[in-house]
């Protein structure tokens, strides 16, 4: 091997030292050693490539660029991992309602207790999940989402139940059922999975007779609350317990 | 990958994917804009990496790519007859501690495109040759090549710049009389 030859293979070697062990440069630093000029000039060349290393790190990057990256990515689209989580989200809803709609018409009877939210609920789920329907509004703040529900005048309670303001949530959807307006959010739990809240405002005398106390059925592994608060109707849902249903509740 | 992960990447790799950005495009605006849209395809496609180790590896491949699109969109492809480049070699380096590093990155844009990419993934992220090869999408012994000759052009533009500092420069001298004892 040349000394230009060496020079040729040397310029790829890092001036870090994280290629001395590297077979590919061995021939070339074994003529370094041999040859007093090619040392001078490859200790010059390690020199001048960390000076120039240190110089262009200390370029200046511009201090709102994290945050314009963050942002962007929220606002522009859904990163995958909220994507799958909203689509679980939505497919567990639909098994969830198909599971309970004919036990709750049971349950219901002979005064039938919130079998139509299950019902409408079912309904624009799977119309979401068919892409048929999306979404009205999507954030992981709940208070974007109530603010939107009040200004669009869609079924929302003064308050959220107590626990579930502080979870991060999916997305919100208005709709109506049967000419009812009803407004629905989704929220996330721990381990990726959700929870739902269905609102509508009271019109019927079967809507009622449901009372201020949550009426909490567990069927599976699914749990359901269902409860009257002046005029507004609350149906909450999530895959799990009914304890850990009426932690919510508080 | 959550979101708490995605936050991770963008800490770790926003600063360098910047600078090599700012290397490619010379202009902040674009190379703020090139970064962004890496980060957005890794939010869209990062799942699909299995290997997460290769994160950085496909940051840099992905925004050299963006950047390349780029170009092709524009019509700007460059047109670089690497044989007619002229390999100058030095024997003294130039002072490159004499410098800031806005004036070693000026040095550094005036470095042509083929040589350029190479210098700054070698630099700023101390890009083994192997790694380099692989976002190039070249042989690594093209790398080779293009960081010899974007060396020589790098130190070439620098000592320009020493003699426009008013610096006095050591004379160019030739290898041939190192040639003799290689």
């Amino acid at each position: 091997m040349d000394n230009r030859e060496a020079k040729f293979i040397l310029n790829a070697y890092r001036p870090g030292g994280q290629d001395a062990n590297d077979p590919r440069f061995a021939e070339a630093l074994e003529q370094v050693r041999r040859d007093p000029i090619l040392q001078r000039w490859f200790d010059e060349s390690v020199a001048f490539d960390a000076a120039m290393t240190e110089k262009l790190f200390a370029t200046s990057v511009p201090s709102d660029l994290r945050e314009s990256i963050l942002t962007g990515v929220k606002i522009t689209r859904a990163p995958h991992w909220k994507n799958r989580l909203r689509k679980w989200a939505i497919a567990a809803a639909v098994v969830l309602s198909a599971t309970l709609g004919v036990l709750i018409w049971h349950n219901a009877r002979p005064a039938p207790v919130a079998g139509w939210q299950l019902q409408a609920l079912d309904a624009i789920l799977s119309s979401i999940a068919r892409n048929e329907s999306h979404f009205d509004l999507i954030s992981s703040n709940p208070a974007d989402l109530v603010k939107w529900l009040r200004e669009n005048s869609a079924p929302t309670g003064k308050k959220l139940p107590n626990n579930l303001d502080k979870l991060p949530s999916i997305g919100c959807k208005t709709f109506f059922w049967h000419g009812k307006p009803v407004s629905l959010i989704c929220f996330t739990l721990p381990e990726g999975r959700a929870i739902h809240l269905v609102m509508t405002t009271v019109s019927t005398d079967s809507d009622r007779a449901i009372k201020d106390q949550a009426k909490v059925i567990q069927e599976g592994h699914w749990a359901t609350a269902t409860w009257r608060e002046g005029d507004m109707i609350y149906m909450l849902a999530l895959d799990g317990s009914r304890d850990e249903l009426r932690s919510y509740l508080l | 990958m959550t979101e708490a992960d995605f936050e991770q990447l963008v800490d770790r790799q926003y600063r360098p994917l910047y600078r090599f950005a700012l290397s490619l495009s010379k202009s902040e605006a674009d190379a703020a804009d090139l970064t962004q849209q890496t980060f957005f395809l890794w939010a869209s496609k990062g799942d699909q990496l299995r290997d997460r180790s290769k994160a950085k590896s496909w940051l840099f491949t992905t925004l050299y790519r963006e950047f390349l699109g780029r170009l092709r969109h524009e019509g700007r492809f460059p047109k670089i007859e690497l044989d007619d480049v002229r390999e100058e070699e030095v024997s003294i380096s130039p002072n490159v501690n004499a410098f800031d590093s806005t004036t070693v990155l000026q040095a550094l844009h005036a470095v042509e495109e083929p040589f350029r990419v190479p210098l700054t993934l070698f630099y700023l992220e101390q890009f083994s040759y192997q790694e380099i090869a692989d976002v190039m999408g070249v042989p690594i012994g093209t790398v080779m090549s293009r960081l010899s000759r974007g060396k020589a052009q790098l130190r070439e533009r620098l000592f320009s710049k020493e003699e426009v500092l008013g610096n006095k420069v050591i004379a160019l001298q030739s290898d041939r009389r190192e040639e003799s004892h290689g």
